[in-house]
């Protein structure tokens, strides 16, 4: 199975080892990545708003890019999936936008049929690789493992659009923990807000929202949380401290990428999987760890 | 099954499983699966929040209710007014989702009571954000004081070009989107960032709703537009879409509300907007988004007071400031310098 990748801005900087886990996990899943190295920023939230006909460029050209090299195109960032989601739907729907950025991409010799299928990383492992062969491939079951699944927003939400349902009605990061021997949990948390969208200018926002999700995962018995978005990992990771200062109360929850919880069941080590580049420590997860690392190290 | 996107144009059938919808049938998210789980005359355990007068506090007071068939949540309080407590209070009006008056919140979501179908076991509660009065009624003050602050009328100092006056679909699009809220408040609700009480000074979806019946109107004047969207601290919105998720009206309230409003306010007001201004310089110079630049353009020196997480962030390699000082370019900086250009405050 083959797909144009894109790994967005945050796994190529401050979440880099969720670029380097998607490509081990992939590699060992059968699943071919063909890295979008040319690909631009979709644009976050921000281009969408000030300038809708440069957001459009940006993420069709991402659609076209996959579309050159015939493939599906699969993302690991929430925010870029509904960003390159949005532009197609915008672009089947309206010719007149399709030439304009067609016209546009045609200095790269590029084109956008509008054909491109869109896939996020949860889904892949769902649709492409399933639940028999996903359990196949679990070497090592992390039996007992409690964990919360923090979705984000822009792969459940906004609903009846894209095929998204009420939110607050997925399970597809539980099933997945399932299959890999986890223990999800149930908390408030689930399908809630990061708040990383605002804190560019104020992290208090982030910091007081994404603390109570935090708190209600650890009040629900998790040992650690797993999230398929990096932009939600960077807060629930990088402010925790600024968390338990908020709350007067230590948290110390690992939070990890999904890929790299998929990895821990596939028999990769933390190491590999580059968990200590965490702000918070995950020790803790050493015992659930394969305890004879295979693979690519 | 075929899906369907804003513009009903057709987009590629999902395989067998698909990603999206999995958990939709054990929730029973649809009302025919809800409707099913239930038989006429079965009891259904509601417990509903109850301001408990005159100890203070509040309390969890548990009724059960036979169900009739198609029962909503409505019939239910109905039913308990009528047989088990009649001091419940709870408003209602229209009973057909018009006046928006009887919204609750439903095992954690915000519903319409009048539209909503029960289910087995439910807790009721009333909205949030808002003071409550007694038991499910909620003071509306809040938001009805913040709509009046945010004058949300058309005003017009040049004359009318000509009469009748040319005016498309297309000019109102957005504009008649937000003519369809009901102010039900289930959005003020359901929003994260108005829950934060005066963190910010956002002033949350219904108001904006409201704002926007005008103020995404063409023939407003940019002057008074200008005024209103500086009372509204909307960059604060996280984009969460948590108030469509809720909205009975189904009204796309960020997509065709608050963002056609940021883009006002990015044109009218640009110092509100210089976030996502500088956001859009580093893209397009750069071709991908560097944090460290974001945050240093955004919040200047104050940046630095945050030296604890600057040091931790780079410890952990999270972030490099040769690059940020450097500029570095990605390959992709060629195309986003192209497509975006490098004027500040572009439409």
């Amino acid at each position: 199975m083959k797909f144009a990748y894109y790994p967005g801005c945050s796994a190529r900087s401050t979440c880099a080892e969720l670029n380097d886990a998607t490509h081990l996990v992939a590699s060992k899943l059968g699943l071919d990545l063909v890295q979008l190295e040319m690909a631009t920023c979709t644009g976050a939230r921000e281009l969408r708003a000030i300038d809708p006909a440069g957001f459009y460029a940006l993420n069709v050209r991402i659609l076209a890019l996959a579309e050159s090299h015939g493939l599906p195109l699969m993302t690991i960032c929430n925010t870029c999936t509904l960003n390159v989601l949005d532009a197609h739907a915008a672009f089947v729907s309206d010719p007149e936008l399709a030439a304009s950025v067609n016209a546009r991409l045609a200095e790269e010799n590029l084109h956008y049929s509008g054909r491109t299928k869109i896939s996020h990383f949860l889904w892949v492992l769902h649709e492409d690789i399933g639940k028999q062969r996903l359990r196949e491939q679990v070497v090592n079951p992390l039996s007992g493992l409690t964990v919360a699944a923090f979705y984000g927003c822009h792969i459940t939400r906004p609903p009846g659009r894209y095929g998204f349902v009420d939110s607050r009605n997925n399970r597809a990061l539980e099933l997945l923990a399932e299959i890999l021997g986890c223990l999800p949990i149930e908390y408030s948390g689930r399908t809630e807000c990061c708040g990383f969208h605002t804190a560019a200018h104020d992290e208090r926002v982030a910091i007081k929202m994404t603390g109570q999700h935090v708190l209600a995962a650890k009040a629900g018995g998790a040992t650690a949380m797993v999230t398929p978005c990096p932009l939600c990992h960077t807060v629930l990771d990088s402010f925790q401290p600024e968390m338990e200062k908020d709350i007067d109360q230590k948290l110390d929850m690992p939070v990890l990428h999904l890929p790299q919880l998929v990895g821990l069941a596939l028999g990769l080590s933390p190491e590999q999987l580059k968990i200590d580049r965490h702000m918070v420590p995950a020790g803790v997860l050493d015992s659930y760890a394969a305890t004879a690392p295979t693979g690519l190290k | 099954m075929t899906l369907v996107s804003p513009g009903d144009a057709p987009v590629p059938v999902p395989p067998s499983v698909d990603g999206r919808r999995l958990g939709q049938a054990e929730q029973h998210d649809a009302l025919a699966a809800r409707n099913s789980r239930l038989i006429p005359g079965e009891l259904l355990t509601i417990k509903i929040r109850r301001s408990e007068v005159p100890a203070g506090g509040d309390i969890y007071q548990e009724f059960q209710v036979p169900y009739q068939k198609w029962m909503r949540v409505l019939d239910a309080l109905n039913w308990i007014a009528e047989n088990a407590a009649a001091d419940l209070a709870f408003r209602w009006f229209c009973g057909s989702k018009m006046c928006g008056t009887c919204a609750v919140r439903m095992n954690g979501r915000e519903v319409l009571a009048c539209w909503e179908a029960v289910e087995p076991s439910m807790v009721i509660e009333p909205l949030r954000n808002l003071p409550v009065i007694r038991d499910l009624v909620v003071d509306r003050t809040r938001y009805e004081d913040k709509v009046a602050s945010l004058e949300p009328w058309i005003e017009r100092h040049e004359p009318y070009a000509q009469f009748p006056e040319p005016l498309t679909h297309k000019q109102m699009k957005d504009a008649s989107k937000a003519l369809d809220c009901i102010s039900c408040m289930c959005c003020y609700s359901a929003c994260p960032v108005i829950g934060l009480g005066n963190l910010t000074d956002f002033a949350g979806p219904a108001p904006l709703v409201q704002l926007g019946q005008t103020a995404l109107d063409p023939r407003n004047s940019p002057g008074k537009v200008r005024r209103s969207l500086e009372l509204t601290g909307i960059f604060n919105c996280v984009s969460c879409y948590k108030c469509e998720e809720v909205c009975p009206a189904s009204i796309p309230i960020v997509s065709r509300i608050i963002e056609p409003l940021k883009a006002k306010a990015a044109q009218l007001v640009p110092e509100m907007a210089k976030h996502s201004f500088a956001l859009r310089d580093i893209v397009a110079g750069r071709g991908r988004v560097d944090p460290g630049e974001l945050v240093l353009r955004v919040q200047g020196l104050r940046a630095l007071g945050n030296l604890r997480r600057i040091l931790r962030l780079f410890a952990r390699g999270k972030i490099n400031p040769m690059k940020t000082l450097l500029g570095t370019k990605t390959g992709a900086a060629e195309a986003a310098g192209r497509l975006l250009g490098n004027r500040v405050g572009k439409q």
